[in-house]
């Protein structure tokens, strides 16, 4: 008996190896709204992601404290009282690649921003190269799917619809 | 059997962590999470917080004190006497500021600089730690120059502190200001040159946008004067900040209302105040 589950454990953890796994750091998250008085926009340059091509399921986190404003008080804001990352302090997609066609592919998952989570789907641009996977998509999200509250009287008055793009280059896992 | 029953709950409970194994990959390296935003302001009540302004921000502050409660109707209680104290700060990088100010009834400019030594970090160091340096020079007419007994360094007076702060939890954030005086003319006989106070302040969250602040300096070692027990909420609406404030000292520079208030709250010497400020970005 101890001889099975000592098998069972090995051909797990060989599996774990074998995986053909992609991951990248230095991803790019970028988000822009429209808003009142002048737009806002921000970028994260350290996303991660990874992508394993044997389950084709894809996963990307980032830190919500990451993001780079061009005004001290917008981040302060957006951390403070949108975001809350002192709560909340990551963002993550996990999903799955459904379906790729040429360089496009179907993904669909589950995106928890704020803490809460909603199943999104969307196209994107998808290269496998042999050693490396490309990502690039552009989504949109509403903030009151995310529990995410604007209040009336604001300077930096967001709109309720902001546009994410993604871009990241994921490397094999050797 | 029961053997087997393990197994099988192996491979469930792995099949169930499947998908956060996925990600796990991505936090071998759990990065320093540090603690940002322990105040509102870059200021307390009337003392310095641990909080500069952000690199290329400048901050232009306008503040007002009225007189004491206790002055009698026939001053409204105060509010017919008033003195302003305008001010702005910038932020020179991440970790340094610097500001200018005038008083218009003391007739003293100051100059200060804060530069932060290190943050508080989560499940890490438990404080921030800034230092704070100013200078107040004493405005003088052509006609005090004039007097054999005029010497500049006289008009000048010094504050050092170190402040440290740590945020308790998102709403109560704590900060001791051990604070040094110095003068280099003291008014009355056997006073010292340097006083000594520790103070404490702290804010309170009470919203999203509004917060209770308090600070206290306790004498150390002049005891003629008053301790000094400020409140103030702060009110924050987008670009701006507005504080409203009562003390029982009248003062807005450090070594006017730490080691020179005579009043005391319970005698009606309270004074009414606000500070209202407003950030430009100058510099992305």
């Amino acid at each position: 008996m101890n001889r099975i589950n000592i098998i069972i454990l090995f051909s797990f953890l060989s599996f774990q190896i074998h995986a053909q796994k992609y991951m990248g750091v230095n991803g790019e998250i970028l988000f822009y709204s429209e808003a009142l008085l002048e737009d806002i926009s921000a970028v994260n340059k350290n996303v991660s992601a990874v992508y394993d091509a044997t389950t084709s399921e894809l996963g990307f986190q980032l830190y919500i404290n990451d993001f780079i404003f061009p005004k001290a008080l917008m981040q302060e804001h957006f951390n403070e009282n949108y975001l809350e990352s002192d709560i909340y302090p990551k963002s993550t997609f996990i999903g799955n690649v459904l379906d790729i066609k040429d360089k496009e592919a179907l993904v669909e998952g589950d995106l928890t921003i704020h803490g809460k989570t909603k199943k999104i789907k969307l196209f994107g641009i998808f290269i496998n190269n042999i050693d490396s996977v490309y990502i690039e998509a552009k989504f949109n999200v509403e903030l009151k799917d995310y529990n995410i509250k604007v209040p009336k009287i604001v300077m930096y008055k967001i709109a309720e619809k902001i546009e994410i793009k993604v871009k990241i280059e994921l490397k094999e896992i050797k | 059997m029961i053997r087997i029953f393990f197994v099988i709950s192996c491979l469930l409970s792995s099949l169930v962590n499947a998908q956060e194994n996925l990600l796990s990959i991505l936090d071998e390296d759990e990065k320093t999470v540090y603690i940002y935003y322990l105040f509102k302001g870059t200021k307390i009540v009337n003392s310095q917080s641990v909080e500069l302004n952000s690199k290329g921000v400048l901050q232009f502050n306008i503040q007002h004190r009225f007189g004491p409660l206790n002055s009698g109707k026939y001053n409204l209680y105060g509010l017919d006497f008033s003195q302003v104290r305008l001010s702005l700060d910038y932020g020179i990088n991440e970790w340094s500021s610097f500001g200018i100010g005038r008083s218009s009834s003391l007739k003293i400019i100051d100059a200060n600089s804060k530069i932060r030594l290190c943050r508080q970090v989560k499940a890490g160091f438990p404080f921030t730690i800034v230092i704070n340096f100013a200078a107040y020079i004493k405005q003088w007419q052509s006609s005090e120059v004039e007097k054999e007994d005029f010497i500049l360094t006289n008009q000048l007076s010094y504050t050092n502190q170190v402040l440290f702060a740590r945020k308790i939890n998102r709403n109560l954030t704590l900060q001791f200001s051990p604070t040094v005086v110095h003068y280099n003319l003291v008014e009355k006989l056997n006073e010292v040159n340097d006083k000594y106070s520790f103070g404490i302040g702290g804010r309170q969250k009470l919203t999203q946008r509004i917060s209770l602040n308090a600070e206290y300096f306790y004498q150390l070692n002049d005891k003629r004067n008053s301790n000094v027990l400020s409140l103030g909420f702060d009110i924050e609406t987008g670009g701006h900040v507005f504080q409203l404030h009562l003390s029982n000292s009248s003062d807005m520079i450090d070594p006017k209302f730490i080691t020179d208030t005579n009043g005391e709250w319970l005698n009606g010497y309270i004074y009414f105040g606000f500070n209202i400020s407003r950030v430009f970005t100058i510099h992305n």
